[in-house]
Formats: structure tokens, sequence, C-alpha cells
């Protein structure tokens, strides 16, 4: 019985395309299209940006300005008369401008009474972008001042005065993998996806109640606990599939396509299947219950896809948790869909084991298990009279 | 094979029973026609032996036992072929058949002899791999009845199996049903179209407002008639007509129709010469046995007369 169960949600599902769209073509595409959209998010590319100086102040501390910025960021455009136009009109990204007297201010103690470089940015600039540059520039005033300042005192008179060997950047905990667009995008399009389940499961259901196709299962003495499991089961290997297809998308697909690539290596992979498990878990609850709630195909294809949407918008998958204002994070922390995300990133991104992702997958559960529950508890009224 | 006594139902909240209390057999090999307007409680009934309803008052016994017990024990013993078109349309007649074969427990082998003894009852197997979307109305219902005939019931229920099908269709649909019961299946089989009814029905149960109006064999209860004389005036005759025939039976008369029943000794051409002695033109009469029509529309105006 079951198997013929079993069967028949299959077939319905793989001769339905737009559950098919849905759950397959859907996320894949908005994997492709985020991550390239979002590619200059994670590593905004300054070294790559059009720019040209003003130099008001022709002395060998100006030229070296210029010569240690331009062995980082290219050599600078020729700088136009109308150099400012282009500027507003973002054909430059900026302008750095070397006022006179900026010798004289390097090599005086007391702060200048006003600026000696000026950073100028084109309107539409990052601010990641602008917050990098703005540290570049601090980083190369910083050294030629103190060459300007030690050589004026007599008391050094080279020239590697560079700070960067006092400080390095590293990363804490057991990270192998460079954040990305598309190491962020993966997983939350894959989570989005896997909750998309909600159409295929309602749409069937509904129909099965519309045409009396339910009731004569009942008729014939198929238990109710055994109709549920039969709708959830099938949607457990959706997922799985879905999941392979989405980290093949990231692997394979990205790269082909000028993205960056999704990095599988060095992660824990059980710690992957319990993530994915649970969040399946959470996905089938919900869409069960959805199915269950609505009456017909209308409220079922608005209800459902309008929560996943709000569950996506509040849980970091549209607009990514760490650009969020904190308030808009503490509400994200709410969002079944976020518990996903968070988890898949503690393995994929963080290389996380079981123990790790926990706290995300034991909460999934628990969102699956009681809209499971309350699923089952309207199933039970809705077939019975 | 079938035994329902005092059965009675009402739904949550409503003021009215809307089944009962009704009390009927139905014998193997025999078709029960089950005949009432909507709302007669025909709906109820196939419920409660689809087990979709709760047994509130009453009882239901298959073979002696209580249905609960007898569906426990085999719920594929009783098929009930819905009003709707119960299956998926997104799968083929084959994968509906087979799907459902499953469903009845049946295991791979006997579930593919099933579906091919199925496919051959319904005469669908040149349509085997059409998906049911894509049948016509008539083939619909054919694959609706052959997705209850699976699993051999001893009981077969037909919930109106003939709607929005063609005449051929419902030829073929009244043959397969009639053979049913011919090879010892118990069929009770609902609908509004009374040429159906007398095609192939043995009993007649008359539903209306819940209650069972009339049960009995076909001819039996159109020879009820056999007593009436009904006449239809030209106009409306003076309401002293009623006084005139006391002598000759028991006289009912709505509008411009006159009912009679007549007195075991009064013959009908006494009754009518009276009746034409009150002057008023008549247009039709008929005397002898209902049509079918006649007894329904007759039962149901008097129990809508005599409804509270």
């Amino acid at each position: 019985m079951m198997l013929a169960l079993l069967r028949k949600e299959m077939l319905a599902l793989i001769r339905d395309p737009h559950a098919l769209a849905a759950l397959f073509v859907m996320p894949a595409v908005f994997i492709v299209i985020m991550s390239l959209a979002l590619k200059n998010m994670y590593a905004p590319p300054v070294n790559q940006l059009d720019y040209s100086f003003d130099v008001r102040e022709h002395t060998p501390l100006a030229q070296r300005f210029v010569q240690n910025w331009e062995a980082t960021h290219g050599t600078a455009r020729p700088l136009n008369p109308d150099w400012q136009a282009a500027l507003s009109q973002g054909e430059l990204a900026y302008v750095l401008v070397l006022e006179s007297g900026l010798s004289e201010a390097f090599v005086t103690p007391q702060p200048p009474s006003h600026a000696v470089v000026r950073l100028l940015t084109e309107p539409g600039l990052s601010q990641s972008a602008l917050r990098t540059l703005q540290a570049e520039t601090a980083g190369v005033v910083g050294e030629l001042r103190a060459a300007a300042l030690t050589a004026s005192l007599g008391l050094m008179a080279g020239d590697d005065l560079s700070i960067r060997p006092f400080m390095a950047s590293e990363v804490a905990g057991k990270v192998a993998v460079k954040p990305n667009a598309v190491q962020q995008n993966v997983p939350a399009w894959l989570a989005f996806g896997m909750f998309f389940v909600v159409t295929a499961i309602s749409s069937l259901f509904i129909q099965e109640q519309r045409d009396g196709t339910l009731a004569r299962l009942v008729s014939m003495g198929v238990p109710a606990r055994q109709l549920i499991l039969a709708k959830a089961l099938p949607y457990l290997a959706i997922n799985g599939i879905q999941a392979i297809l989405m980290l093949a998308v990231g692997v394979m697909l990205m790269p082909l396509l000028g993205g960056d690539a999704l990095s599988l290596a060095g992660i824990h992979w059980p710690a992957l299947i319990g993530m994915l498990a649970s969040l399946s878990i959470a996905a089938i609850g919900f869409a069960l219950l959805i199915a269950c709630l609505a009456r017909t195909h209308a409220q079922a294809n608005t209800l459902g896809p309008m929560l996943n949407i709000l569950m996506a918008a509040l849980g970091g998958i549209m607009v990514p948790t760490f650009v969020m204002p904190a308030a808009m994070q503490q509400l994200a922390a709410w969002s079944p869909m976020n518990w996903g995300l968070e988890g898949l990133l503690t393995v994929l991104v963080r290389h996380g084991d079981m123990a790790d992702v926990a706290p995300w997958a034991i909460r999934l559960v628990m969102f699956g298990s009681v809209t499971l529950l309350l699923a089952s508890i309207l199933f039970m009224r809705r077939i019975k009279p | 094979m079938l035994d329902i006594a005092g059965l009675r139902y009402s739904y949550p909240g409503a003021a009215h029973a809307a089944l009962g209390p009704v009390s009927f057999s139905v014998q193997r090999g025999q078709i029960l026609g089950l005949l009432g307007p909507n709302g007669a409680g025909k709906s109820t009934l196939v419920a409660h032996l689809a087990g979709l309803l709760p047994i509130q008052q009453g009882d239901i016994r298959i073979e002696g036992q209580p249905l609960k017990a007898y569906r426990r024990l085999d719920p594929t013993r009783i098929a009930v072929a819905p009003q709707d078109y119960a299956f998926y349309p997104m799968l083929s007649v084959r994968e509906n058949l087979e799907c459902f074969a499953g469903v009845n427990r049946l295991k791979a082998t006997a579930a593919r002899d099933a579906t091919t003894r199925a496919l051959g009852i319904a005469q669908l197997e040149s349509h085997a791999d059409v998906r049911g979307e894509r049948l016509s109305g008539g083939l619909k219902r054919r694959l609706n009845l052959a997705i209850a005939l699976l699993a051999r019931p001893e009981l077969i229920v037909l919930d109106e199996p003939t709607v929005g099908v063609d005449a051929q269709s419902r030829s073929f649909l009244l043959d397969t049903i009639k053979r049913l019961a011919t090879e010892g299946a118990a069929v009770i089989y609902t609908t509004h179209y009374l040429e159906e009814i007398e095609a192939i029905a043995d009993q007649v149960a008359i539903l209306h407002r819940g209650k069972l109006l009339r049960l009995g064999p076909l001819s039996s209860l159109l020879a009820e008639g056999a007593s009436h004389l009904t006449v239809g005036f030209a106009q409306a005759p003076a309401p002293d007509l009623l006084d005139h025939l006391q002598a000759f039976g028991t006289a009912r008369l709505t509008d411009k129709t006159l009912r009679l029943q007549r007195l075991p000794d009064v013959s009908p051409v006494a009754a009518l010469t009276a009746i034409e002695a009150c002057g008023t033109p008549i247009l039709e009469i008929h005397a002898g046995r209902y049509t079918l029509e006649q007894l329904f529309m007759q039962l149901t105006d008097d129990s809508a007369e005599t409804a509270p």
C-alpha cells in the first residue's frame, strides 16, 4: 500500500511542470543571478577601479605617494580638465587630491589645519569599497608621514617605513574558505528552494480533496498516518536531489559563468547531511501544515509562497544578515530559513561539525515536528466528518 | 448481505436529521435503486457505507457483522464509486488502476491481474496509457467504476455513476452493473435518472428529506397505481366535487388535478362517471400502474405537503 502511495506522489510531482520549476529551476537560477550580482559585495575590487590623481604639489614626497599608491592600485588615469564631471557621472571611481603644503604638513608635529590628502569618490561607490579606500589612504599617509618625520629629525634615513609588517589579519576558528557570494548564495537559495515543496505538496493534497480521491483512499481503509507519511517521504528524496543539484551549480556551473566556485573541500559531510535532513523535515512539516490549512489552490498558492518569501526576506536569504541592522538581525533569528542558512554556512564556510550545527538542526527538527503535529491534527479533522 | 436498521444521522448544528431513521436490506445479486431529490439523504447514506461517517444511531450490518468490524476485517469488500472523478488526472488509466490496486493491498502480480481484469470490465484496454485528464466524460466514468471493481467487492455502492455521460457510455455502464449483480455482488445504485432505475433495479428505495418513503420491488411499487385514478381538468373544478366523491374513495384535489384512491369495490368506470357529472371538462385520465416518475412525483409531492 505504501509503495503505491509513494509511487503516485512521485509520478504526480514529475508530471507537474510548475512544481518542478519551483523546486529545481527557481533556486538554481537565483543562485546564478544573485551570486553574480553580489560578487563584488564580498570582495570589492578596489585595485581595479578607474582613478586619477590631482597633484597640486610637485615634491618628492607627493611623488612617492603616487608611486606607492600606483604600486597596489594600478596606474592612475591622466586627470582630464572635466574630471569632476567624470567623477559625478561614475566614469571615474575616485580621485586622490594631494594638496599643496602636503610635505610641510607631513613634517610638522602638529596636525594640519586642513586635510592635505583628499579622497573624492563617485556617488555610487559601495560603502565597503569606500571604507577600503579610506583605510588604504590612511595607511599610505601614515607611512609617508612617519618617513618624513624621522628623516626631518635625522633619526633614520631608510625608505622602508611600511606599517604592514606590524600587523596581521587572521580568521579565528577552522575557516578554510574565503567567504564569497557563491558560498553565501548556494546555502541561502538551497534553503529557500527546499521550503518550496509547499507548492507541490499542497497542490496535490487540495486536488485529492476536491476530486474526492482522498475520501476514496480513506474509504479503502488507508490509515491517516500512512497518508501523511506517503506525502512526506517522497519530499525527503526531492529535497536531497535539490541539495545535490544546487551544490553542483555552485561547484561546477558558477566558475564557468565567471563567478566564484563553491568549495566543498574539507567540509564535514555528516554535518552537511544532518543539516540538510533537518532542513528537509522543517520544510516538509511546514508544507503539510499549509496544505492542511488551505482549502483551495488559490489559498495554497498564495499562502505558501508568501510565507516562504517572508521567511526568506527575514532570514537573510535575500539580503545577508550581516548587512542588516542589529534589530533586524534579532528578528532574523526567528526565521526557520535563517536556522537552515546559518547551519549550512557553519558547515560550508566555517567547516563546522555535528556539534557546531546541532543548535540549528535541533531548532529545525523541532519546528518540523510541531508543524507536522499540527498538520496531522488538521488532516485527521479534514478526513473525518 | 446488507442490513440497515434504524439508521439516523444529523450533521452538527443542523436542525433536522439529514437521514433517517431508515431501514432496509440488500441481498447478493440484487440491485437496489436509491432515488431521491437533492438533499434526500442519499449521499449521507453512501458516506456511511464508505466508512466516512460514524454511526450516530441505528445499525449497519454486513453478513451479520457490524459495518465497522466488517470494514476492519477487509475494507476492500465494500467498494464505493463516488460521484466525483475520484482518481489522479495526471496518471494514466493503468497507473491509476495499479495505484488503487496497491492501496487495496494487492501484491504485485495480483495488482497487475486486477488491473488487467478491471481494464477489461470497463473496456478501457485501448486507453490504458492515456492520462486520466485526457479521457472523455464517459471514459472517466468507466475508470471511476473500474477502480471500484479492482478488489472484487461484495457490496458495490455507486453514487450517480452516469452523470454527464453520453447514451452509449450510459448503456455500457448499466450493462456492466447488471452483470456485476448477476455475478453475485450486491449493488446500491443512486441516481436522479428514473429510467436507469427502471432499467436495472430489482428493488427501489425512495428517499425524501432523509425519510424512506417507499421500499420494495419495482413491480409492486408501480402496481400501487392500480387503485389510483388521476384526472386532469381543463379548469379548476368546484370544491364540492370532493364531497361527491367520498363514497368512491379518498380524493385529493390540487389545482386542476384530482387524485382518487378507489375503494376496492369501486370500478374505475363508476368513479369516472361521478367525476364527469361535476361538469368540468376533463383533459386527461390516468388509471392503472404508475410509471416510476409518477410514483416518485406523487410521493415527493405528498411528503412536501405533509412536511412540518
